[in-house]
């Protein structure tokens, strides 16, 4: 399978000069009468290249013509919409905030209310719906279960720390493997670290379901939960509790992504310290952190990215879709996040919440080559992935990298979107 | 002989099938309506009201309203307060009348809104109004009631949207921001329970007015495509605009009784979907076809040009001669000049209100208008609800009346069906944008009218032509169509029609003439 991260970059480019050649409308036009006064409206992708122009002219300090924009996107935006209207209304929130200078104070209302209209309940629904109709955690999942058996075994006392907010969902494939494999099932300690509020409510009950299916399966399990924490780069190596004789497993799922920015090459060395036999780590493939103070290429490329997300969505889900919607929003408090919130830069102390400063697939690598080594992924790994693939609608894919680059993508329409690695010291 | 008439009709009109057939071609197989005079017995024509529930929602709205601003402190009264609650059980006359005159206080003080009677029917003398009123006595008592049944999930969100609108209408921006934020996270469209869907559509509207606020603008933009097709799915699924079309042309087809030279103004005549059905009598009278000119407004010429063409062909077909001239203004803008008059013919002007957009423009150019083309028929079908007067006053006014419409449509339809979500989204959600837009729907800064019939009636040169009892038998026909049978109700009172769901009127069709027509 061929590489398709460069030719991503070519295909991104290529669009973007054709969207230039064919951007003709230039609607002045303030009046409801003639036809002809929104031919943005109709035609493919407006919501783009309105937010795009938008972001420049914010860039330009365009006041009359920042002004004109956010009316146009005002009035065609939408999130109950198609695409394009959703993609307006989210954006168009993040650079109204950006524009009023709201951007933390919207942030933190947007997730209290979300952590107040969460429950156990429609949590998991939530996710196990989305595992439904899409591969967009489960692929990550699959990796990562592959590449820890396989390094771990053998061991008789198994440590896995779970850095992630999927809910415990990977857990069950894998406590089943270590039942059956063969006839000495080790012990596994399980110790989940969340930093989501929404997350830390559910704990209680995901811990008793997760103890309960241990014993069903025969594992020998123990639980823990760190939540105390107010940032992930609070985390130390002793609230982890790692003892002598345990194999120890690292598994990041979109955790390094949500450190801040400054904490990660710290964090990653803390890992390290632990001497753990295998590193997993699952992100999302986009890039909100190299280009912080560049506020267009910033805008752009998250807008690149959650143009994929919320189509991979639309595709995914019934279009009346409760989970999907929920989906959405949280793609919306990101999206004010990193547009929205870059005074606080400096600042993460304070700021709370969580980073959203995603960094792509090659990013990671070079960051964690530091101290790690690659382990590539199995031919049978591969094979449970590509299996897994196959369980969903058409449009998704495998990726393999070229030479020197590390991991596997799970690619959607042929755009690289998730990636995940295995490591070793 | 009548019996069999009527039959005969009914038939015809089961032929109608709603969704598949192509927009033009069914109409050659379309309504025929009655034109003998004698009418269909009375007591298919009586008042459905009977066993009438009230709405629930609505009444919630009514009761938490009431309390909001029962709430705020004491305004200095202006003028003599004759209703002190929205317990009027005699009349129901509860009107909502602007002339108070009291300006809202100036914008240091918590500015209270001004007591809001909201109006559940302008009636007149008597006639034939038969809604259901003796539950208005017992308001208190059936709110708490069903106050108790509704979930306190929809309770919260709704006193928190009224909490929003009480800020943004003393202009407390921030606030409501930080309202419509939480707002806008909690409801969804897709809700099962009508009251959260309603809710999250006004959230929405009103974040895009804060938003409009904060840019100080408030022209529209309109995709008049995507509108047009929501409006079709309306019509498939809903029986009002089908009781607009019809009744309006059983109107002009009495007022063009023995007239062989017509000629039809239609103010917003989008996709020409009500003429088919008339031009089909027409070309079918006994004392022949007239020749038919029409005239149609609307937004984008080319839209209008497409439209003529179609109508063009079905007259052609029928054998009627016809002439189709558009004008792409709003009739509010246009001078009597561009109207084509001819010696001889007689006018109807006819008129289907919406707030999807404001297609005529400022309302006072329309009346002086209409009063120099002196019509022989004005045919007006209007929603029951007002749309001038400051933010709260519509607010209110339009939450009563979507929240109707949306039980309306989720009294029949799943939550998660496309084609109501689409109605709700690209047609309902879009006039509560207008209407909760600043300046309200003319999106101009201009003030609308209240209430067209009353300016109609207040005009001295205009008088009411009773809708007659053969437009009430159409209307009978066509809400015999749309299931669930007994949530639609139409009442006649004061010449009027009027229909609506459950115990609220939500259109009104009314007919008038020139005091001097000479056309």
């Amino acid at each position: 399978m061929h590489n398709t991260t460069n030719h991503h970059h070519l295909n991104h480019q290529q669009q973007q000069q054709q969207q230039q050649t064919q951007n003709s409308h230039t609607s002045t036009s303030r009046s409801s009468d003639s036809g002809a006064g929104e031919p943005c409206a109709t035609g493919n992708k407006w919501a783009s290249r309105l937010l795009r122009e938008c972001a420049r002219a914010i860039s330009d300090k365009d006041s009359s013509k920042i002004h004109h924009l956010l009316w146009m996107l005002n009035e065609l935006a939408s999130p109950y919409g198609d695409c394009d209207q959703k993609l307006a209304s989210y954006f168009l929130k993040a650079l109204f905030c950006k524009a009023t200078e709201s951007g933390q104070r919207c942030y933190k209302t947007l997730t209290s209310v979300a952590e107040k209209s969460h429950s156990f309940d429609s949590a998991r629904k939530l996710i196990l719906k989305f595992q439904e109709v899409s591969p967009w955690t489960t692929f990550g999942h699959v990796a990562a279960n592959g590449a820890l058996l396989e390094a771990l075994d053998g061991e008789p006392k198994l440590h896995i720390i779970d850095i992630s907010n999927t809910l415990c969902t990977q857990w069950p494939t894998l406590l089943e493997a270590l039942a059956t494999r063969n006839d000495d099932t080790p012990h596994l300690k399980l110790t989940v670290v969340v930093t989501a509020n929404i997350v830390r409510s559910v704990m209680k009950e995901i811990s008793q379901r997760m103890e309960k299916f241990a014993r069903l399966m025969g594992v020998p399990f123990e639980f823990n939960v760190i939540s105390g924490l107010n940032r992930l780069g609070e985390l130390t190596k002793e609230a982890l509790g790692v003892v002598e004789d345990e194999a120890v497993a690292i598994n990041c799922i979109g955790a390094l992504g949500r450190l801040a920015v400054e904490e990660r090459g710290g964090v990653i060395q803390m890992f390290q310290s632990l001497g753990p036999k295998v590193v997993t780590v699952v992100e999302e493939e986009a890039d909100f952190s190299s280009t912080p103070y560049d506020f267009v290429r910033c805008f752009e490329e998250c807008l690149r990215f959650y143009t994929l997300y919320f189509e991979m969505l639309d595709e995914s889900f019934a279009p009346t879709s409760n989970e999907k919607l929920m989906l959405e929003r949280e793609c919306s408090r990101s999206i004010v996040r990193v547009l929205a919130c870059d005074e606080e830069l400096e600042d993460y102390s304070t700021s709370g919440g969580e980073c959203e400063r995603r960094e792509r697939g090659s990013q990671w690598s070079d960051r964690l080559k530091e101290v790690f080594s690659p382990i590539g992924f199995s031919d049978d790994v591969v094979d449970d992935v590509k299996a897994l693939l196959k369980r969903y609608r058409a449009g998704w894919a495998l990726a393999q990298p070229h030479q020197d680059e590390t991991g596997l993508y799970l690619t959607w329409k042929e755009e690289a979107v998730v990636w995940a690695s295995a490591w070793k010291p | 002989m009548m019996k069999g008439g009527f039959e005969v009709v009914h038939a015809t009109l089961d032929m109608i099938q709603p969704h598949h057939e192509p927009l033009w071609d069914n109409f050659a197989s379309s309504v025929a309506f009655p034109t003998s005079v004698n009418s269909v017995p009375r007591q298919t024509v009586e008042n459905r009201c009977v066993n009438l529930e009230r709405n629930e929602l609505s009444e919630w709205v009514e009761q938490v309203t009431k309390q909001l601003i029962d709430d705020l402190p004491p305004e200095p009264e202006t003028r003599p307060d004759h209703s002190s609650s929205l317990q009027d059980a005699d009349t129901s006359t509860m009107v909502c009348d602007d002339s108070f005159g009291a300006p809202l206080l100036p914008a240091g003080d918590f500015s209270r809104p001004r007591k809001i009677r909201r109006s559940v029917l302008d009636c007149g003398a008597g006639e034939e109004l038969q809604w259901s009123n003796n539950e208005l006595g017992n308001v208190n008592n059936v709110s708490e009631n069903k106050l108790n049944r509704l979930d306190e999930q929809g309770l919260s969100l709704i006193t928190l949207l009224l909490e929003c609108a009480v800020a943004i209408s003393v202009d407390n921006l921030g606030e409501a921001h930080r309202m419509l934020l939480e707002l806008t996270q909690m409801a969804s469209p897709y809700a099962a329970s009508c009251a959260e869907r309603v809710v999250a559509y006004f959230a929405k509207a009103m974040s895009s007015r804060v938003i409009n606020s904060w840019l100080g603008i408030c022209s529209p933009l309109i995709n008049y495509k995507t509108v047009h097709c929501a409006f079709q799915a309306f019509n498939n699924v809903s029986p009002f605009i089908k009781f607009a079309h019809f009744t309006s042309n059983q109107a002009i087809l009495e007022a063009f009784h023995r007239r062989d030279r017509v000629h039809i103004i239609d103010l917003d005549i989008m996709q020409g979907l009500q003429w088919p059905a008339l031009f089909h009598i027409l070309a079918t009278r006994i004392e022949g076809a007239p020749h038919v000119r029409m005239t149609g407004m609307g937004s984008s010429m080319e839209l209008l040009v497409e439209t003529g063409k179609q109508l063009s062909n079905f007259a052609k077909r029928l054998g009627m001669s016809f002439e189709f001239h558009p004008i792409a203004k709003k009739f509010g803008e246009i001078d009597i000049s561009m109207i084509q008059l001819r010696r001889g013919e007689t006018l109807a002007v006819h008129w289907l209100q919406h707030s999807l957009y404001d297609a005529t423009g400022p309302d006072w150019k329309t009346l002086r208008l209409f009063e120099q083309l002196g019509p022989r028929v004005i045919t007006l079908v209007e929603q029951d609800l007002s749309h001038g007067g400051v933010f709260l006053d519509r607010f209110v006014g339009s939450l009563h009346y979507y929240s109707t419409m949306f039980d309306s449509l989720g009294a029949y339809l799943l939550a998660d069906d496309p084609n109501r979500h689409r109605i709700e989204h690209c047609l309902l959600y879009r006039e509560i944008n207008n209407i909760l837009a600043i300046g309200g729907p003319a999106r101009s800064g201009e003030d609308k009218f209240k209430h067209w019939r009353s300016e109609l009636s207040r005009s001295n040169c205009f008088v009411q032509l009773p809708m007659s009892s053969n437009s009430m038998a159409q209307a009978q026909l066509i809400l015999n169509m749309f299931p669930p049978a007994h949530g639609y109700s139409l009442v006649q009172g004061d010449g009027t029609l009027r229909l609506g769901w459950k115990d609220t009127s939500l259109f009104t069709a009314s007919a008038w003439t020139s005091s001097h027509a000479f056309r």
